[in-house]
Formats: structure tokens, C-alpha cells, sequence
């Protein structure tokens, strides 16, 4: 009984603990594009006739012994900071380690692991905020210095939410991995200053995400369709004016087909006190669809803790 | 011959009490300076993984006062007031706190930078103690005292956070 007792009080403390914090996001450090050209770190390939050159990052990262340096630093400086990053060489590991187990699984019956092509797009290395890195040796003479810049980016909004950057002292002797490692460190700290402000921001007016409603062409209604004496668009809005923190919310594109909501603001925890997401958030918006006046399902799909998309019509 | 010793005693004992005295007022004034941030930090280029590598400059009647002070003026700086950058590849750097957060724990700010408080954790000379001839500046009547210190600042900011004066990076996650 008292074992009983004991195990249902650190469930309780276990859900209050989780309830109390809200997502944590996750942080990656990547190279520049612009770093992976000037350091032909690139591929091609053929975009319908347009050849276009994006990173390679596998090659960079198996080519650049100063990337490893750069990133293992930052990625120990921010884990000290309570932030443990996500390495893009593992993700990369990861995602073809999966792919080639998804391959070969098949259940008892023969049947193979289901993926459609947006679960297949949806398979990159992906963190809500990219600590994005470029750096240029710059020699004058005998003296070289490092111009280093550290960006932060969240991966939905696309914003830069923390930056720093600068040329540190020229210098006779030292070697690339000395310059690079004393670039990290005196930028990093004004770097957490800046992403500590994004945070305190995020707290006080909400996570911004990315909200995108599209219809099934089988859905016989579209969003321009009146129910109550209102466009379906305007009920939408309305629902986004009363859960949206203090209304917060822009729609940057509305037809008859699709709404695209920018600058969602929305609170970190629910009336509950559990943490909110983009995907708990839209959860919310599916039952409002799926509830009188309109009684139709909906798919939600999200992309990490910030972007949702919700197609009305069918699942 | 009683009357003499006495007399050189209370003389001795006196001039003692007017030094001590003249000592103690030198020091607490320049702990007002501190706190009405009457000092300078300048960046003399990037420390060790950790640490800010800084030189202070303090102002006393009293160079010896200086010096005692440059260590908790050091600590002081980098809690509140930061440091612009410049030459030797450094940054400027942002204060841990504001003044409202010095204001709001005054008694923890009045303990930690007392005589031997915990401000001495986080600081070291990095010279052997002597100063340079350019380092000691005689401005008006006093002295202007350039020290350089390490500070353990990722230490410094983790205790402060412990102690709930400034947030954590990861607070509210």
C-alpha cells in the first residue's frame, strides 16, 4: 500500500515537474553557405535546367579539421550554458542510419515501413535555432587575423534572434586553430546575451511560430464560404484573436484556398500549465474545425517546435 | 622620566589611531567609488576559456587602497557595468545584472563584496603585484591604479545564477 503510495506521489511530482517548464529548444551549429562556397564545400545538381550549387555538408565536415574545432567549441561553451547542441555530423549519421534500417524492415506479413514523400522531405538534420558559423583569414603581410560570424536563427521564422561578429588582433605567430578558438570565445558571451533577450521576449509575449491552413481539393467548401453570416477565414482569425497572447498575430496571405499566419505569438503553457508548441497549439484550431459549425477533419502536420501546417477537408 | 614615556606613548598611540583612521577612510571611500562606479575596466585582450583577462583602474589618495580595491572594482565591472572592447582582438562585454538587480539584493552585494567576501573567489593577479610606471597615474590628488586580473567569470555568472540574482540561459526550460 505504502509502495503504492509512494509511486503514485513521484508520478504527481514527475507530471508537475514537466508541466512547469516549458520546450526547450534545440540548437545546432551549422556552416555558412557562405563559408561551404569559399571553401568549395559544395555540390551540384540540375533544378529542372537551373544548376544550383547548395553546401555539402558531409564534405565539409569530413574535409574541414577547423569547422570540427569551431563547432565542438561552441557546442561545449553552449552545453555549459545549459544548452547541449545537436551535431550535425550525428544527425547526419542519424538520418542515414534510419533510412537504411526503414529500408530493410519489414514486418512478419512482408510489409514494408510506410513513408509518404512529405515524411521523406521532412528527413533532414533539422534544430529550432541554427547557430549558424563563417569565418575568413584575413593575412596582411606576415599578420593574420580572423573576421568571425556567429549567427543564430530561428530555423521557422527565419529571424536572426542573436548575432556577434568582429575581427580579432592580427597576429605573427599564432596558427588558424588558436585565432579561431580565441574568436569563439570572445563572441560567444555577447552572442547568450542576445539569445538570453530572445528568450526573456519569447516568455513575456509568447513563442513566435508559422501557421499554414490549406483545403483538400475534396472539400467541397473553401475558406471564403460563409457559415453564421461569416467567411470560414473570418471565424479563423477570430479563434486566432482569442488564443493568440494579446491577439498577436499577422495574416500574411489569405484566399480562398489557403491562409498563411506570420508573427503567431503564442503562450509558452496552456490553461493548464502544460508547455505549448506549434503542434499543440494547432491541436486546438483541429477541434475548432471539427466541432458545430463546421464539422470537418482536418491533418496537422508540424515542423519542429514552431511551424504547423493545417489542411481542412480530410486527414 | 615616567612622565616622558607616558608622554611618547599617548604621542606614538595617537599618531597610530590618525593613520589607521586616514587608512579606513581611504578605503571606504573608494567602496563608495566602487558602488558609484568610479572606475574603469579595459579589455587587454582574450583570457583563457572561462576567464576575462581585464585591467582595472582605480582612483585613491592611497595607491595601497587602490590596489586592495582594483580586485573587487574588477568583480563589481563585470557584474555591472561590462567593458568596451578594442585592441587586442577584444569585445566589448555586457554586464551579468543591472543596477535594479544590485539594488533589489542589496544585502547579498553587501556581503559578497565586504572585506574577504566571496568577490575573491573569482579574481586573481595575473602580475607578479609590482605596477608599472604607466600603470600609476597621478591625476589632480590622487592616483589613478591600472592592475590586471583574471576573472573566473563563467564561475562567477554559474554562482550568481545558483544564487538566483541573475537568470539562468536555460531558466524557465
Amino acid at each position: 500500500m505504502m509502495k503504492k503510495i509512494i509511486i503514485s506521489l513521484a508520478a504527481i511530482m514527475m507530471c508537475v515537474a514537466s508541466f512547469g517548464q516549458a520546450k526547450k529548444p534545440t540548437l545546432m551549429v551549422v556552416p555558412s553557405d557562405n563559408w561551404c562556397k569559399q571553401n568549395g564545400f559544395t555540390m551540384k545538381f540540375d533544378n529542372q535546367g537551373t544548376i544550383e550549387e547548395l553546401p555539402d555538408y558531409k564534405k565539409a565536415l569530413q574535409g574541414s579539421s577547423d569547422l570540427m574545432l569551431v563547432t565542438a567549441k561552441i557546442s561545449e561553451l553552449m552545453a555549459n550554458r545549459g544548452f547541449p547542441c545537436k551535431l550535425l555530423e550525428q544527425e547526419m549519421k542519424k538520418l542515414a542510419s534510419e533510412s537504411a534500417e526503414d529500408a530493410m524492415l519489414t514486418s512478419k506479413q512482408g510489409g514494408g515501413v510506410s513513408e509518404s514523400p512529405i515524411d521523406k522531405l521532412a528527413k533532414t538534420a533539422k534544430a529550432d535555432i541554427i547557430i549558424q558559423v563563417t569565418w575568413a583569414v584575413n593575412t596582411q603581410g606576415p599578420k593574420k587575423s580572423v573576421t568571425f560570424i556567429l549567427q543564430g536563427i530561428d530555423a521557422y521564422t527565419g529571424k536572426q534572434v542573436a548575432s556577434a561578429s568582429g575581427t580579432g588582433a592580427p597576429s605573427f605567430s599564432a596558427e588558424l586553430p588558436k585565432l579561431l578558438e580565441e574568436a569563439v570565445l570572445n563572441y560567444i558571451d555577447n552572442y547568450n546575451v542576445q539569445l538570453q533577450n530572445h528568450f526573456d521576449d519569447m516568455f513575456k509575449n509568447g513563442r513566435e511560430i508559422i501557421i499554414r491552413i490549406k483545403k483538400f481539393d475534396t472539400w467541397a467548401d473553401d475558406f471564403e464560404t460563409e457559415v453564421d453570416g461569416k467567411e470560414i477565414s473570418a471565424h479563423i482569425e477570430e479563434w486566432m484573436q482569442k488564443n493568440t497572447v494579446s491577439g498577436r498575430f499577422n495574416t500574411s496571405d489569405a484566399t480562398a484556398n489557403m491562409m498563411l499566419f506570420e508573427q503567431v505569438r503564442i503562450p509558452m503553457y496552456d490553461a493548464n500549465g502544460k508547455a505549448l508548441d506549434a503542434r499543440s497549439f494547432c491541436k486546438g484550431l483541429q477541434t475548432f474545425f471539427k466541432n458545430p459549425p463546421f464539422n470537418v477533419t482536418s491533418k496537422l502536420m508540424t515542423k519542429g517546435l514552431g511551424q504547423a501546417t493545417i489542411v481542412v477537408g480530410d486527414k | 622620566m615616567k612622565n616622558r614615556i607616558l608622554t611618547v606613548t599617548l604621542g606614538l598611540a595617537f599618531l597610530l589611531t590618525g593613520v589607521v583612521s586616514t587608512f579606513g577612510q581611504a578605503r571606504k571611500k573608494a567602496m563608495r567609488d566602487m558602488e558609484d562606479y568610479r572606475y574603469e575596466l579595459e579589455c587587454v585582450g582574450v583570457g583563457a576559456q572561462g576567464t576575462y583577462l581585464i585591467k582595472v583602474w582605480t582612483y585613491s589618495k592611497k595607491p595601497k587602497v587602490a590596489i586592495a580595491q582594483a580586485k573587487k572594482n574588477a568583480i563589481h565591472g563585470v557584474i555591472f557595468k561590462g567593458f568596451p572592447g578594442g585592441g587586442q582582438g577584444c569585445t566589448s562585454q555586457q554586464p551579468f545584472a543591472t543596477p535594479a538587480d544590485e539594488d533589489k539584493n542589496i544585502d547579498f552585494f553587501e556581503k559578497f563584496f565586504a572585506d574577504g567576501g566571496d568577490y575573491m573567489r573569482y579574481v586573481a593577479e595575473s602580475s607578479d603585484g609590482s605596477i608599472g610606471a604607466e600603470d600609476r597615474l597621478k591625476v589632480g590628488k590622487e592616483y589613478k591604479i591600472g592592475i590586471v586580473v583574471s576573472v573566473q567569470k563563467d564561475l562567477l555568472r554559474k554562482d550568481l545564477e545558483k544564487a538566483g540574482i541573475i537568470r539562468a540561459l536555460d531558466s524557465g526550460f
